[in-house]
């Protein structure tokens, strides 16, 4: 196979593996980042502890350094200091995963301010629990403002999990540079690759403004 | 244990990669900001072909990771006969890839000008260069001066991915620096401190830039 | 001269302008009363070409406002003033009022600040020079948009709501200032529902009522009983802003 010219029908297998890769990396650290990122966020939204500012700290590097480092430090760095062995699929799940969450504990904290104070404290009036606060009036009003902010980064971190690649994952990226490099065809390879993620982005931006539609359904003005 | 001291000794191998990555971010936030312009223009412009290809233009570059861009512009140049180093290669791709998100930041900035001001201008006869050039680019430059700065903060993280082409930046550097003294927990936690700490310094920059740019707006 | 002749204009399906006829004459001050979507506003944003007109003719100093080269001359002999102010919120006061002396017309920066100083002092701006818009009150914003228009030495001032979005106390000044650029002879055609404001200043008063002219009258005759007051239209729309006597 090694220095064959032109593609083969397991360039296209070769294809499908590494979108089913991609979209595994991206599903599993996004749901895990998504319940990382709220718990962070609400461990510093209710100033649990000093844990909650520390969290934000961390995420502030996360969010401000390129995820490759993240890579890196993750992939090479921890194992080396804590022996112990990270294949390259549980390292760009862990560094993913983390770095969703700083995005996403930053997006918790902003909706949460984002709603009117008056409404939390005729809540408490009415003596509702914290947990039905919670649960009943900033839950749904939160999630409604941050819809558009997670599918944005949805988008983002799409693009983001590419990066993996780098670290010797076959994901979709991978896959385009193995094809490349054994068939020396750039200007097929890389669009269809690129087209790939862009089609994969669209997809993600449709359901994203169902959901969104969704979830604002309260905001619609009705005549009476 | 970790232990960050040891990583004096390798400054000076640091500071040439770092060297090489504020290079390569200083001419791709110009090469992207014209690139940006440009487009922006076009986004706006009254000819549909104009914003048509201004439209695309930034829905490809936003929709399509960078590592693939970086790929395809590095082994895809010199089929077509373009053969320049992976660090013009680098510039080349950071300019059209940031300059999506510049276009879509200047738009805002544009289309959020009051309309009456752009009508008080056209009704003292400015033409379009004028109007332009002394009205709506001032104004919609300066008021995205804030968003711009994270586009371009975004931009220097981004150069980190040329590593991928072998280019010499701060985070090759650091990985050459991880292989040589065997404590790459060290070298790259102090590189995502470093660029951290980078990141806010030009953040705090901008906005107090941002601020004292947009002083006209104080009451 | 202003000549307006048969203009019509649409705004899709919806006719603003059916077909209006006016003639401005030098020294003339004109007052263009009318409700809200009389297309009174229309009219004198036809005039400058800020609305393309949909038939008809409009025709400044023999210079065609719908012929582009010709337009651009119309703009440089009127100058506009406008509800909003809608002073270059990025520019000082002094440069919103030098930029189209300097741009479009050319002239040297010493000369256009000079003159620019000077028109801010007749207005009682000295002062405020070298601020920005944003610190300025709606009066003070108002008197710079009139020093910014008068700034291009032009034939014609074209007033759209100038004291609309102020305080009466703030329309005073403004109001004052305009008189005096009356009685120096400009020409002026301002646009109003502010029938005050409109006896104060004019010597004609035009009346549109849904984008026709229903009378054009020497402003004595339009307030009399037997003239403008005969017509049950304009009687209904005089005691609607509690100004009929």
């Amino acid at each position: 196979m090694y220095g064959d010219d032109g593609f083969t029908i397991f360039d296209l297998q070769l294809w499908a593996e590494g979108l089913g890769i991609s979209a595994w990396v991206f599903i599993t650290s996004s749901i895990l980042g998504l319940l990382f990122g709220v718990l962070i966020g609400l461990i510093r939204y209710y100033r649990i502890s000093v844990l909650g500012k520390i969290l934000m700290l961390i995420s502030e590097f996360l969010k401000n350094s390129p995820v490759l480092v993240q890579l890196f430090l993750v992939y090479f760095g921890i194992p080396a200091l804590l022996m112990i062995d990270l294949s390259p699929v549980e390292a760009a799940i862990i560094t993913l995963s983390g770095n969703t969450a700083a995005f996403i504990a930053v997006i918790v904290i902003s909706s949460i301010d984002a709603i009117d104070k008056k409404q939390l404290e005729a809540a408490r009036s009415f003596a509702m629990s914290e947990w039905q606060i919670l649960k009943l009036i900033i839950y749904p009003q939160s999630l409604a403002f941050a819809m558009p902010m997670l599918v944005g980064l949805a988008i983002n971190q799409l693009q983001v999990t590419s990066l993996v690649s780098v670290i010797g994952v076959v994901d979709l990226t991978r896959v385009g540079d193995i094809v490349n490099l054994r068939t020396f065809e750039p200007f097929i390879v890389w669009p269809v690759i690129g087209a790939t993620y862009f089609v994969l982005a669209k997809m993600i931006g449709i359901a994203g403004s169902k959901l969104e539609n969704r979830f604002n359904r309260y905001k619609r003005v009705t005549n009476i | 244990m970790p232990d960050l001291s040891a990583m004096l000794e390798h400054l000076p191998a640091f500071w040439g990669g770092f060297l090489v990555t504020a290079e390569i971010s200083v001419l791709s936030i110009i090469g992207s900001f014209i690139v940006g312009l440009i487009v922006a223009l076009m986004r706006v412009s009254e000819a549909k072909a104009a914003r048509l290809f201004a439209l695309c233009y930034v829905d490809v570059f936003r929709n399509i990771p960078f590592l693939v861009l970086i790929f395809f512009a590095y082994y895809g140049l010199p089929e077509v006969g373009v053969y320049i180093d992976a660090f013009w290669t680098g510039c080349l791709a950071l300019s059209i890839a940031v300059g999506a998100y510049v276009t879509e930041t200047l738009r805002a900035g544009i289309v959020n000008i009051d309309k009456g001001i752009i009508e008080v201008a056209k009704s003292f006869g400015f033409g379009r260069i004028k109007l332009y050039t002394k009205i709506i680019l001032p104004i919609a430059i300066t008021s995205s001066i804030r968003p711009l700065g994270s586009v371009f903060i975004n931009l220097i993280l981004t150069t980190s991915i040329l590593s991928a082409i072998t280019l010499g930046e701060l985070t090759s550097a650091s990985k050459i620096i991880a292989s040589t003294t065997f404590r790459p927990f060290e070298v790259y936690v102090f590189l995502v401190i470093f660029y951290g700490a980078l990141t806010f310094a030009l953040s705090a920059l901008i906005a107090t830039w941002h601020k004292h740019l947009n002083r006209y707006n104080e009451v | 001269m202003i000549e307006i002749k048969d203009l019509h204009k649409n705004f899709d399906d919806l006719e603003v302008l059916k077909g209006v006829d006016l003639t401005i004459r030098p020294a003339e001050v004109i007052s263009i009363l009318g409700g809200s979507g009389s297309g009174k506003s229309t009219m004198l944003r036809c005039i400058n070409g800020l609305e393309e007109i949909s038939s008809g003719s409009v025709v400044v100093d023999g210079l065609d406002v719908t012929k582009k080269d010709e337009l651009k001359a119309v703009r440089k002999k009127c100058a506009t003033v406008f509800q909003q102010f809608d002073l270059y919120p990025h520019l000082k006061v002094i440069e919103n009022i030098t930029l189209a002396p300097v741009q479009v017309l050319g002239v040297s920066k010493t000369d256009a600040t000079n003159k620019a100083r000077a028109l801010l002092e007749s207005v009682g701006l000295g002062d405020k020079a070298d601020v920005y818009p944003a610190q300025l009150s709606g009066g003070q914003k108002q008197r710079v948009g009139i020093c910014r228009a008068l700034a291009v030495g032009p034939d014609y001032i074209l007033l759209d709501e100038v004291t609309s979005s102020l305080d009466p106390e703030m329309t005073a000044e403004v109001l004052e200032i305009l008189k005096n650029l009356a009685n120096d002879g400009m020409t002026m055609i301002s646009v109003t529902h502010e029938i005050e404001f409109a006896r104060e200043i004019s010597n004609r008063i035009v009346f549109l009522d849904q984008g026709k002219i229903l009378c054009d009258l020497p402003t004595a005759d339009f307030f009399s009983a037997d003239g403008g007051m005969a017509d049950p239209r304009i009687a209904k729309f005089l005691s609607k802003m509690g100004t009929g006597s």
